[in-house]
């Protein structure tokens, strides 16, 4: 039963944007944020896999090599991430919140998984290489805690989708451990998500081979290699997995990607095709040896199948929400100084950011590779 | 009620508390540690100071590992907290202050970035660009400090933007510049706190002795100075807020106390510390970090509970109801739902009408939703406690329900629904007390005073309880009959004879005689 009574008022504030620039804010950080937070458990993942691969001459270097970048992958996904959970909040408050107080206490624990796993990989990063042994245990226990923050997020994400059950969860226990396990969508959503990880980690060793491709050629090699190959099996398995995501939808949300709505069927198909070529043109890098070919076309491919899939995922939010949630209500009185002055800072931090990169030396492609 | 709440058996403001107060003692201390990082350095240079300069590169690390990891996290964790805790006042504060949000995630990205490469470029950068990165952090970490205080400041003065709703108004606050010198202030001193837990580790004495004295250079004349903006603070906090912090319900007063307290013991430790600055034990310097920390979470505990009953003070309820109507309120003020019903209002309750027998079930459905953001049953702040404390029963509750708002010197919101509801609140609240025997016979006057009066009456000359009870013994005990008659907003009571009289006996003696007859003033 639809009650949309339980759908929280929203408080008197008018938005201080128009609605457009909020959305735009939102689905831009959030791709950003995914971007992040997909190097950077991609690459937890696959260092993993690469020390436990049986008979690889650079397994354990393959790990700490991309164990070292997992820190400042971390905190990326977290700073990027704090974007788009502004924005969410701005836009979706009264469905986010309410979704997050049914799961309080995972929801809460993120909070304490997210700082376990995050000094778990600084230790890895800065004492791995003393205690090998300790730091496999500790980069798994660390990589566990944020596939299951991942977990977390997917439950609640889904649960602000359908306001229909929040009533039913929330009656019969209000402790806040009410886990959307119920949902059909959860398990396959999560996976397209981590798969996705996977892949795109597969593509951040694919870059760590390129800045070390002339000095270091066979390592480099090896590397390209296996994250090459992670990035192949996995974006084949996304269309297993993505199918099966779809298929789980409800039928006519599931019909928008099939016709209904034509950007979203575009972008479904565009994302498929983008698959499909990524994945061609990475297995004809990997047989001709052709870096450049992985680490700029099929990154490049593969960056705007993700912002395809940003988008894809909100018009999935829009036409969950649809039966309450109708943008042209909101009040809106923009605040002109103060949007101005984020505007301003924004740019001037943005290019004070990259002189930071620059000064550093990070478009210096051998000191890049130190880091 | 618009949203729902979290069960939260040991006290949702204790969850809060946790959060917030690990939270403010690494993140005041991720500003003026930036700012001592860079100073350090540059003093180290100057000097040619190697082993300062590496005692600083392993401060450095400890710095980034403690601030970018742990500040930031706790930082986004007081989000989900509150999210979770106060979504109604949550949702109000991201929507009043979007951009202001959106410009300290400007900072906070380069303060992270910064803070990376400083520590990072130790050993690769030379050393006018490696400050340069510690000139970008300590910038950006100043400038998140100088929006987030906007934003905090705000809640407790909101002061013109409750007619006008700007940005700035609500922004530069009465308490913004007070509070924002106070905070740096805090932040300085941290810096050489944190400073002494690092330094005690060091095995060269010398060494050792230099960074404690340079320590102590940042953390004396910064305790020194904090009186002087906690007394400008506290002047620009508006007078009738700052005197429901004190007398009956003393918790702002007795923080500022302890927070005063626990600074000069701060004070006294480090000025210990510089006796033998060469011998600074890691016990010792750990010592010093509680007591400051102590300190800290004593001045936040003062400013939430100055804010009480508000959480948004002049606009919101520590429970979310909007204290007076406006317009897209969406029926949440006491008004309001005095009107329409507390049952029928809340989204969130699953017994939408009173009947004969769900009066108890409904009741501990209004208690969640009205009471439970900071009240709990057997845990923080746990109403069994009180009611069996002052054996209360179901008359009791019912009545002083009625003057919730009168209690402690105005730190309750008032009761919001209907008189049947809030039988049916007190019918819940008297279960609790089920366990205890009937209040005994004619008790002494002052064991009366402290079960019945104490929420709302103090023992002070000036109180309305002693200036306004007739001196007549008989007069009082028959005046003490009908309390409303005396006053229309005290609770009906109906205490007994014996309690009546046994409350006046003692009420006589502790008034001082000469003012008897004395106008009524002051007080509650």
């Amino acid at each position: 039963m639809i009650d949309p009574g339980m759908v929280p008022t929203i408080d008197p504030n008018p938005l201080p944007a128009p609605y457009w620039v909020l959305k735009t804010l939102l689905v831009a950080t959030f791709f950003l944020h995914i971007l992040a937070m997909n190097f950077m458990l991609g690459g937890a993942v696959l260092a993993l896999l690469a020390r436990w691969r049986k008979g690889n001459l650079f397994g354990n270097r393959i790990f700490f090599d991309v164990a070292r970048k997992v820190p400042s992958l971390l905190a990326a996904t977290i700073t990027l991430g704090i974007a788009p959970l502004l924005f969410v909040q701005v836009l979706y408050g009264q469905y986010f919140y309410t979704s997050s107080i049914l799961i309080a206490w995972p929801w809460f624990l993120v909070i304490v998984f997210l700082i376990a796993a995050y000094y778990g990989f600084y230790y890895v990063a800065y004492r791995g290489e003393r205690r090998p042994r300790a730091a496999g245990r500790v980069m798994l226990f660390s990589t566990a805690l944020v596939l299951i923050i991942g977990f977390i997020y997917t439950n609640n994400i889904t649960l602000s989708h359908v306001p229909s059950r929040w009533a039913q969860k929330y009656f019969s226990s209000a402790a806040g451990w009410n886990l959307n396990l119920s949902e059909p969508t959860l398990f396959p959503r999560y996976l397209h998500f981590m798969t996705a990880a996977v892949a795109v980690g597969g593509l951040l060793l694919v870059l760590i081979a390129w800045t070390k491709w002339k000095e270091d050629s066979e390592y480099a090699r090896s590397i390209f290699q296996f994250g090459g190959k992670a990035f192949l099996y996995s974006t084949m398995a996304q269309f297993v997995v993505g199918m099966w995501f779809l298929v789980s939808l409800p039928r006519d949300l599931r019909m928008l990607f099939m016709g209904d709505n034509t950007l979203a069927t575009a972008l479904l198909g565009f994302g498929m095709a983008g698959a499909l070529i990524s994945i061609f043109l990475m297995s004809e890098a990997l047989k001709k040896d052709n870096i450049r070919l992985a680490a700029f076309a099929v990154s490049g491919i593969t960056g705007l199948v993700i912002l395809s899939m940003s988008v894809m995922r909100d018009i999935l939010r829009d036409a969950y929400l649809q039966p309450y949630f109708h943008p042209q209500e909101f009040a809106v009185k923009t605040q002109w100084s103060p949007f101005l002055l984020f505007l301003g800072l924004f740019i001037a931090g943005v290019v004070l950011w990259i002189v930071m990169l620059k000064r550093y030396g990070f478009f210096n492609r051998t000191k890049a590779a130190d880091r | 009620m618009n949203y729902p709440v979290w069960d939260l058996a040991f006290g949702a403001g204790l969850l809060m508390a946790l959060v917030a107060g690990l939270h403010v003692f690494v993140s005041h201390f991720a500003v003026g540690g930036g700012l001592f990082l860079v100073l350090t350095e540059m003093k180290a240079r100057r000097n040619r100071d190697a082993e300062l300069l590496g005692w600083l590169k392993s401060h450095t690390r400890f710095f980034v590992l403690l601030t970018v990891v742990f500040g930031a996290i706790s930082g986004v964790g007081i989000w989900f907290t509150i999210g979770l805790i106060s979504p109604t006042a949550t949702s109000n504060l991201i929507h009043i202050f979007v951009w202001g949000w959106a410009i300290e995630w400007v900072f906070f990205f380069l303060e992270i970035t910064a803070a990376l490469l400083y520590l990072y470029g130790w050993d690769k950068l030379e050393a006018k660009l490696h400050e340069w990165y510690g000139w970008v952090y300590f910038i950006a970490a100043f400038a998140s400090l100088v929006v987030i205080n906007g934003i905090i400041t705000f809640m407790l003065t909101p002061g013109h933007w409750i007619e006008n709703h700007e940005f700035w108004t609500g922004f530069f606050n009465p308490t913004y510049l007070p509070s924002l010198l106070f905070r740096f202030c805090i932040s300085l001193a941290l810096a050489g706190i944190y400073a002494l837990i690092t330094a005690s580790v060091q095995k060269d004495a010398a060494l050792k002795a230099r960074i404690v004295r340079w320590g102590a250079l940042w953390t004396v004349p910064s305790l020194l100075l904090l009186p002087v903006f906690a007394r400008w603070y506290i002047r620009k906090i508006p007078a009738d807020l700052w005197a429901s912090a004190r007398g009956a319900m003393p918790t702002g007063t007795h923080f500022a106390l302890l927070a005063c307290i626990l600074l000069g013991v701060t004070l006294l430790l480090t000025l210990l510390a510089l006796i033998k600055p060469g011998r600074l034990h890691l016990a010792f310097s750990l010592l010093v970090a509680v007591v400051a920390f102590g300190a800290l979470d004593s001045f936040e505990f003062v400013r939430e509970s100055v804010r009480k009953p508000y959480v948004i003070v002049n606009y919101l309820y520590a429970n979310s109801l909007y204290s007076a109507s406006i317009p897209g309120d969406g029926g949440y003020t006491v008004d309001k739902i005095g009107d329409a019903g507390v049952l029928k209002s809340a989204k969130w309750v699953g017994n939408r009408e009173l009947t004969s027998g769900n009066q108890v079930a409904a009741g501990r459905e209004i208690f969640r939703v009205e009471c439970e953001s900071c009240h709990t049953e057997n845990g923080y702040r746990g109403l069994r406690h009180y009611i069996v404390l002052r054996q209360w029963d179901l008359d009791k509750i019912r009545a002083m329900l009625g003057s919730l708002y009168l209690m402690h010197n105005g730190a309750m919101p008032p009761f919001a629904g209907a008189d049947a509801e809030r039988d049916a609140l007190a019918a819940y609240l008297a279960t609790l007390q089920s366990g205890i025997a009937a209040a005994p016979g004619p008790a002494d006057g002052r064991t009366v005073f402290e079960h019945d009066c104490v929420m709302c009456h103090q023992v002070r000359p000036d109180d309305h309880l002693f200036t306004n009870l007739p001196r007549d013994q008989q007069t009082a005990i028959d005046a003490l009959k009908d309390l409303p008659g005396m006053f229309p907003v005290m609770p009906d009571l109906k205490l007994s004879e014996g309690e009546r009289r046994a409350l006046v006996q003692w009420i006589n003696t502790q008034r001082p005689a000469q003012e008897a007859g004395a106008p009524a003033k002051g007080g509650n």
